[in-house]
């Protein structure tokens, strides 16, 4: 592990209209291997940070790095081959291809990469059973539970082997028991290495599955804990 | 504005691509329409009601006085079919005519003038009976010495001034006192029955006419039959001639009745294909708009108020394009129809209001039917359904297709497209039938753009205008050409055998031969439209890519080939004989064989020189073609030849021709009408691939999510519609096919020609190929714009999108 940052942000500003911005010059970093919840009300800004972390919009002013890559500065197709290669992604609404059977969902990403078929193949059989779902491949994600759903989106999302897993509200849309199974899952990944930025309302959830929460306020970092230690070397009173 | 207009009016304006389609499909549809139809009722329409108000002849017979006595003429009205009969009337044939010298028009005086066929009726500006004549200027001649001719047999500027009788001996002269006519063309020339005995007593043979109006005369084989029924009646040999109304009326109308068939067929393909768009446009904005149909019944719109809106939405481009289609076919048709009028002696045609009245309405009615089924459907929806519905196609359909599309050996992006017309099973048939349209429209325009280009080609680059240099009389050079008739003293003509043997002698020739007009006319031709030219030719012209439809090519003097036209005109087969009047001399020819004419009369025959040399004429050679070898410097042997021509009064000049106005009409016409149709037909898939990218764009997004590049996006959506534009287009080439063979049969019809095999076949294997990936190059061309629009969606956004 390098003493380099992961993830790099500087003063990195979103402005969508002429009103407040998403995101105010926030600047924060994250290690490798390091679990970290933003935390928010809705409109805070915390999605918006989370696109900008995937590429998936630019920032209006400031620098994104991720990996050692300017983010900011890529192209569509540029940010289309890093989020392939460097991000798997985690939706509230598991955002699966309603049309594909479950193995073919999670083959996505690996097709679009180029991975030879027999490779594809063997890593998503892995995946899946590494989940628990194997036997589910030739399904339809219609006929799956929420928690099976989220299950086949962390397969996807873990296919090019990322060196980032973004979530954006894993829990949302699942019921108490398969949020549960969520969580567990995302620390396990986290314990094997996985750097984990997970965005969430949910205060519990960033409280027992990250080591550090980030709060965002209207577009800022309102506050920055790890352990329970506010990031500039105060204690934090729960 | 009332509520339900200002939803109508955001409806509009919020779709602009839909609504610029509607506009392009309903103003396409009524152009062709409108000039297809317009010009059909337009150019029939002044002949055919001339022909009924002045009770037209069917046939018109000239009988050899020789043969037949005026009695037995006059018992020929009760041959079987004939309803009625006038004459029999005086008649002298093909008589040539130059203008007189009292023309106060110096450049005509003098000049060669129409044959003319000279006949006397009792009460020549009679209302009632047969053929009634009608007089459009001046006045019925009353003595012997005038005469009444059609307008276009005698210049206008000479009205009032002599015609006269130049190939008779006597060499009458008659003052031109009115224009009148036939309406079918019996006769060309009206004198009284003094002015007739002055011309017989100048040498002009006497014949007698017949006309008649028979039962069955709908087509040419009934005209045929009917004119047997008439030989029959007299002795064999008596009939010179019959004039048939069909002539006249071909001669009327031909090329502008040529433009009809495929007019027809786009007017066709442009409405079915307009109903298909408008369909696929309404019930795809229905169907996108499902939310917003909610949200107005919820807000208390009715069933009928929605339905309004829907049917509204498509009405109002719809009316914008029949408007501007209505107007600029007008415009286009009338370049087209001036020349059939005039040829009647008509004002100007225009196409007639209720031609455009109809299409209008009915292009109108088709949309807010084809508008109204969708539109019920949004009016029926209940509100809530409406509201919840998900945008996404119900799970169930395409997984099959999906499924195996993934196991394809192809790129992911790829395979994903091919699937992806399956989940929409009835929107892709729409779009397959749109591509289907556009495919059988390219097909056919091609197919008739390159028959045109063939029958241009081979009129341009066969018989007479093949040439690498011309040779002409020195006294021609910079004289405009016709000036002086074949029989005028002052036209000069070339010493055949002189100029051949000269030519010849030139290093670089490789073939030459002569020809003129022989300034014979022909017995029994048709009157009225362009005089029949008798060709003498002299040489070898086997390389001039001439082409015979039946018979052979003369191999003797005394045997005739006439052209297909005239063959066509006057029931002229291979063996029989036709007579050719020169200098009072009557020649019998043996026709032995009927080709197709390129030389740019309307109608033709050739004959060797040797059949005038033969009878004591000279045969009037005025030009000599020549081929040069391969690889020989024209300059060069220009020069040679000079000093070799020079002495004979021959000069040598470069060979050049131009395209017929009629065929660049045509090509621009078939060109506009096929880019309208494949752009309305790319229109349609671009707005379904629209609406498709549109309620696909949160799928879009996952996959943008997941690494898509928008390389990768643009090749799935592209891919989508390809095996659609391949179907359509294996499928509509075929079709295409058949269409323009429906269409050139009656086109050539039109302008009574047989097209041979050198024009009318044009799908060779090197056009088949291509044609057959239009359907894929129309869906490629219309969901371009889309796939770019799907490829730079912004991702965060789509994602948001439930």
């Amino acid at each position: 592990m390098t003493n380099a940052p992961m993830i790099d942000l500087r003063d990195a500003t979103k402005n969508y209209d002429d009103g407040p911005p998403a995101l105010a010059g926030v600047t924060l970093s994250v290690a490798f291997g390091e679990c970290v919840a933003i935390l928010g009300h809705s409109g805070s800004g915390k999605s918006t940070l989370l696109n900008l972390i995937a590429g998936l919009d630019k920032p209006s002013s400031g620098t994104v790095t991720v990996n050692g890559t300017r983010v900011d500065q890529l192209g569509e197709a540029g940010s289309a081959k890093y989020r392939r290669a460097s991000i798997g992604m985690i939706f509230q609404f598991f955002n699966l291809l309603d049309d594909l059977t479950v193995l073919d969902n999670v083959l996505i990403p690996a097709q679009l990469a180029g991975m030879g078929k027999g490779e594809a193949k063997r890593r998503a059989v892995e995946l899946l059973g590494s989940l628990g779902i194997d036997r589910h491949g030739k399904a339809y994600p219609q006929r799956l539970s929420g928690g099976q759903r989220q299950r086949v989106a962390v397969a996807r999302a873990l296919m090019n082997r990322p060196a980032l897993l973004l979530a954006d509200e894993p829990t949302g849309a699942l019921d108490s028991r398969s949020a549960e199974d969520v969580r567990q899952l995302l620390l396990d990944l986290n314990r094997e290495g996985q750097t984990i930025v997970l965005v969430t309302h949910d205060v519990q959830l960033a409280a027992t599955t990250a080591r550090r929460t980030i709060e965002l306020v209207d577009g800022a970092v309102a506050r920055d804990v790890v352990n329970g230690v506010i990031n500039d070397g105060s204690a934090v009173s729960r | 504005m009332s509520a339900l207009g200002g939803i109508v009016r955001s409806g509009v304006g919020r779709r602009r691509v839909q609504t610029l389609v509607m506009t392009l499909t309903t103003f396409t549809a009524v152009l062709s329409s409108v000039l297809s139809l317009g010009l059909l009722t337009a150019v029939e329409a002044p002949f055919e009601h001339a022909f009924k108000t002045r009770h037209g002849a069917h046939l018109a017979v000239q009988f050899d006085g020789s043969k037949v006595t005026a009695a037995q003429t006059t018992a020929t009205a009760h041959a079987a079919g004939v309803t009625e009969a006038a004459g029999p009337y005086p008649i002298a044939a093909a008589l040539d005519t130059t203008v007189g010298a009292d023309c106060p028009e110096t450049g005509r005086a003098g000049h060669d003038n129409h044959p003319i066929t000279v006949t006397t009726r009792p009460g020549l500006g009679s209302t009632s009976g047969m053929d009634q004549l009608v007089l459009t200027r001046g006045r019925w001649p009353t003595s012997p010495g005038e005469i009444a001719l059609p307008a276009n047999n005698y210049a206008d500027a000479c009205f009032g001034s002599s015609v006269v009788f130049s190939s008779l001996p006597g060499k009458p002269s008659f003052k031109v006192v009115g224009f009148a006519d036939s309406v079918t063309n019996s006769a060309t020339g009206f004198v009284t029955a003094s002015g007739f005995t002055r011309l017989t007593a100048a040498g002009a043979k006497s014949d007698e006419q017949m006309l008649y109006r028979f039962a069955k005369a709908g087509t040419a084989a009934d005209i045929a039959a009917d004119k047997q029924a008439v030989a029959a009646a007299v002795p064999a040999g008596a009939v010179e001639d019959g004039q048939s109304y069909l002539t006249a009326e071909q001669q009327a109308t031909g090329n502008a009745k040529a433009f009809v068939p495929f007019l027809v067929a786009f007017g066709i393909l442009g409405l079915v294909l307009s109903a298909l768009i408008i369909a696929i446009v309404v019930s795809g904005a229905v169907a996108s708009g499902m939310r917003r149909i909610g949200i107005l019944k919820s807000l208390g719109f009715t069933p009928s108020q929605v339905a309004r809106a829907y049917t509204a939405q498509a009405m109002i481009p719809a009316t914008l394009g029949v408007v501007l289609g209505t107007t600029v076919g007008n415009l286009l048709a009338g370049p087209i129809l001036n020349g059939a009028s005039q040829q009647l002696g008509a004002a100007n045609a225009t196409i007639p209001l209720w031609i455009s009245a109809v299409v209008s309405l009915g292009t109108l009615l088709i949309v807010a039917v084809t508008a109204s089924i969708p539109a019920l459907r949004a009016g029926r929806m209940s509100a809530v359904q409406a509201l919840v519905v998900g945008r996404a196609p119900a799970a169930k359909r395409g997984q099959t297709a999906q499924r195996l599309a993934s196991r394809l050996p192809l790129p992911r992006a790829v395979s994903l497209g091919l699937a992806q017309p399956f989940a929409r099973p009835a929107r892709t048939v729409l779009v397959g039938a749109a591509l289907l349209l556009g495919t059988v429209s390219v097909t056919f325009a091609v197919g008739l753009g390159t028959a045109f280009s063939k029958y241009q080609d081979t009129t341009m680059s066969s018989g007479f205008n093949v040439a690498s240099k011309i040779v002409i009389p020195t006294a021609d050079v910079n004289v405009p050409w016709g000036l002086y008739g074949p029989d005028d003293p002052r036209h000069p003509y070339l010493d055949a055998a002189k100029v051949a043997a000269a030519l010849a002698e030139v290093p670089g020739t490789k073939a030459a031969f002569g020809w003129g007009e022989s300034g014979a006319t022909m017995v029994g031709a048709p009157i009225g439209g362009e005089p029949p030219v008798v060709y003498a030719v002299s040489g070898d012209f086997s390389w001039t890519n001439m082409e015979l439809l039946a018979g052979r090519w003369y191999s003797a003097p005394g045997e005739a080939v006439v052209g297909d036209k005239l063959a066509s005109a006057v029931g002229i087969h291979v063996g029989d004989y036709v007579t050719v009047v020169r200098e009072n001399k009557q020649l019998s020819l043996k026709v032995v064989g009927i080709n197709f004419d390129t030389h740019g009369t309307d109608y033709s025959a050739m004959t060797d020189a040797a059949t005038f040399t033969t009878a004591g004429l000279t045969p009037h050679i005025d030009q000599f073609n020549v081929e040069l070898a391969s690889n020989v410097n024209g300059a060069n042997w220009s020069a040679s030849a000079a000093t070799a021509l020079t002495p004979l009064n021959a000069t040598v000049q470069s060979n050049s021709t131009g395209k017929a106005l009629v065929v660049i009409i045509m090509d621009a016409l078939v060109a506009l009408f096929t880019l309208m149709l494949t752009a309305v037909a790319a229109l349609g898939v671009l707005s379904m691939v629209a609406q498709d990218t549109r309620e696909r764009v949160h799928d879009l997004g996952i996959f943008k999510a997941l690494g898509m590049t928008p390389k990768q996006t643009i090749a799935m959506v592209l891919t989508s519609v390809t095996l659609t534009g391949l179907i359509a287009g294996l499928i509509g080439v075929p079709l295409g096919i058949a269409v323009e063979k429906a269409t050139q049969t009656p086109m050539g019809n039109a302008i009574g020609r047989h097209l041979p095999p050198s024009v009318t076949h044009v799908y060779t294997a090197g056009l088949l190929l291509p044609l057959l990936a239009a359907g894929i190059a129309i869906a490629l061309l219309g969901a371009l714009l889309p796939a770019g629009w799907a490829a730079r969606s912004r991702t965060a956004t789509a994602l948001r999108t439930e």
